[in-house]
């Protein structure tokens, strides 16, 4: 069944007159527990997509349909109410807030989804758990390692078991002994049943994912799916 | 939505503490208007009080007959020649007035008291007739006041007033002993209540009334005369009609001259008193919203800067599910608390005013004004930060993360 379906998806800037498109035609569809890694030389629209596919963004023409919603119809306080069910982001630059200890970071997405408290309170413990910082709670980001950052970024993205993790070059920001401990991470939420979407420049990256699209001018270039 | 009010609260509360010194600032203005306004309510209070006591001693029924008026816009040269009120007409006044419930002749004059070492200057010595201490709202505490046989004879008796008793006897009882009024010996047969100082300028208990007799014969025509009037107050109109006509009469006014002499009453007291208040009332309202208007534009400044500054956290708040609402109210509260700390720190400061005025004259700050001027703050910080916040809540999601 799939969860994401872009249909004939444009997203044009217009740019002194000049006309951008940054996707240029896009079909997508993506299933339920797949690990996918988007590809593509720098400006070729892999940070578009992820925007569009997290609804952050809206397509300026084409379908998109969110596990059988109409997001491309959809107001901001629905792609608002959408983001915060459905989609966990993990960004590069970890996009903690700075004065909120791990654990308050972790709940922000609960307290916006009416979570109450004592419930909220431990579905960010375990979420932290599951990330290995369950001694790391009580600590604010300047008190964390940059791998530890991303792993309480990315507490955060699954502590409202979301349908889908996106995640956009997740460990751009990382020494890479901290990005194979984030990959691992990510390996097992997709081994526990999660779909995952990430962008990548790295060949090492993407080889944790089972499905491989390269986009270039907008375009998807390549689609290859690991044989399982 | 519980959950969301404290997270805000927590935002808000967090943010100002953090930057502790600015919070400060921007909120000068608010804590200035605040202050400003209860100050201007603790000091409208006091005066209220001092004022109502004020009248009281004047009465709502008493008509003052005098040669001039308390309040008037006529040229000195007009008045000027007016003939004292000759005090036996009161007299006349008793014995003819339908409204007149008592007529007390009244002659003032001032002098020096002593007893043994002890004296006390500047004292108003009151001439008059046993019929003063009913139309007078004081009363007689310890003691009599005199008798109508003692008021037109030449008796050395005395009625004192608290200043004198403290001044001359301090804790002895005073009944019974004697002073000296000028150079003349007077025997004390009571004391008058205390009753503060009048609209707070000079002491009501630095006086000393004596038999209006006694006080021809000693002080000879000295000093300034009138007559009280007590009438129903709701003849006050009637009343002060028929006296007019009366002391026309007896003070031979032609039908084509003016009156040559002036009922007082309390009233103009009060109008005078409403045109004050309007003023301090004024001045204190103008402040406020002066600084309250520069406060808010400060804050509006400063929530801008504060938005600008975390454009990169709204933009994760947005992606992690916050609508534009949820990010318009985060603000607004941070405005509202900074506004409300100003608010809380104005009323702090003028609680602390109203303490030293209370020194001079009994005041208190109304807790109604208080609490007025912390919702007042609150809707500073709600207009101040309205625009900011707007433009968060308005922040386009990718631009707000992509910013540096
Ligand atoms: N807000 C915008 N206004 C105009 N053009 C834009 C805007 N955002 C993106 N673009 C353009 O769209 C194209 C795709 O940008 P995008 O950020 O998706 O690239 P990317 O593949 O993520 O690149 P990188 O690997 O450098 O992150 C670029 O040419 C970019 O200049
Ligand atoms: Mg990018």
């Amino acid at each position: 069944m799939s969860v994401i379906s872009l249909k004939d998806i444009f997203k044009i800037y217009n740019v002194g007159g000049e006309e951008v498109r940054a996707l240029d035609g896009v079909d997508l569809i993506i299933g339920e527990n797949e690990y996918l890694a988007i590809m593509g030389p720098s400006g070729s629209g892999k940070s578009t997509l992820m925007n569009m596919i997290g609804c952050l963004d809206t397509p300026s023409s084409g379908i998109y349909e969110f596990e059988g919603e109409m997001v491309h119809e959809m107001d901001d306080n629905q792609l608002a109410s959408i983001r915060n069910r459905k989609i966990g982001f993990v960004f590069q630059t970890f996009n903690l807030l700075p004065k909120a200890t791990a654990q308050h970071n972790v709940e922000i997405p609960l307290i916006y989804g009416n979570v109450k408290r004592s419930k909220r309170q431990s579905m960010a413990i375990a979420a932290l758990e599951s990330v290995g910082l369950g001694d790391r709670m009580h600590h604010k980001p300047n008190e964390l390692s940059g791998g530890q950052r991303q792993r309480v970024a990315i507490a955060r993205a699954l502590v409202n078991n979301p349908s889908i993790i996106l995640a956009d070059e997740p460990t751009g920001n990382l020494d890479s002994k901290s990005g194979q401990e984030i990959m691992a991470i990510f390996d097992s939420l997709y081994q526990a049943g999660n779909t995952i979407i990430l962008v990548t420049h790295e060949d090492n990256i993407a080889k944790h994912a089972n499905r491989t699209i390269r986009l270039l001018d907008g375009k998807i270039k390549e689609d290859i799916s690991k044989l399982s | 939505m519980f959950s969301l009010f404290f997270e805000n609260l927590y935002i808000s509360v967090s943010s100002v503490l953090a930057n502790k010194m600015r919070s400060l600032l921007t909120a000068l203005g608010v804590v200035i208007g605040i202050l400003a306004v209860t100050l201007m309510g603790t000091l409208i209070s006091g005066l209220d009080r001092s004022f109502e006591k004020s009248m009281e001693f004047l009465g709502k029924d008493v008509v003052y007959i005098r040669k001039f008026e308390w309040f008037g816009s006529k040229e000195w040269w007009e008045i000027r020649n007016r003939p004292n009120i000759d005090v036996k007409h009161a007299e006349v006044l008793r014995n003819r007035s339908q409204f007149a419930q008592y007529v007390a002749p009244v002659s003032d004059w001032q002098t020096s008291i002593k007893r043994g070492d002890k004296d006390i200057n500047g004292v108003r010595i009151t001439g008059t007739t046993d019929e003063y201490a009913m139309i007078s709202t004081a009363e007689i505490d310890i003691g009599r006041f005199f008798s109508n046989s003692e008021s037109h004879s030449g008796a050395r008796v005395a009625v004192i007033g608290k200043d004198i008793k403290d001044a001359l006897f301090e804790d002895e009882s005073s009944i019974g002993k004697k002073l000296k009024v000028g150079n003349y010996i007077f025997r004390v047969i009571g004391e008058v209540e205390k009753q503060g100082k009048f609209l707070g300028m000079f002491s009501l208990d630095k006086q000393i009334i004596i038999p209006l007799g006694t006080h021809e014969r000693l002080f000879t025509r000295r000093g300034w005369t009138g007559i009280n009037v007590k009438v129903n107050e709701a003849d006050l109109g009637d009343a002060t009609e028929e006296l007019t006509a009366m002391m026309r009469q007896l003070r031979h006014v032609r039908p084509t001259q003016d009156d040559n002499f002036a009922l007082n009453r309390q009233d103009p007291f009060k109008d005078q008193y409403s045109m004050i208040k309007l003023a301090i009332g004024g001045t204190g309202l103008f402040i406020t919203i002066l600084s309250l208007v520069v406060g808010g534009i400060g804050i509006a400044n400063i929530m801008f800067v504060t938005v600008k500054e975390r454009t990169r956290e709204i933009g994760t708040r947005k992606a992690l599910g916050a609508t534009p609402k949820m990010i318009l109210t985060q603000f607004l509260m941070e405005s509202v608390i900074i506004c409300l700390f100003g608010g809380l720190l104005g009323l702090g400061l003028a609680w602390g005013g109203s303490l030293i005025i209370n020194q001079y004259f009994p005041s208190d700050m109304p807790m109604g004004l208080a609490l007025v001027s912390l919702g007042l703050s609150m809707v500073v910080g709600v207009i101040s930060g309205l625009a900011p916040s707007y433009k968060a809540a308005k922040l386009d999601p990718i631009d707000a993360l992509r910013y540096e």
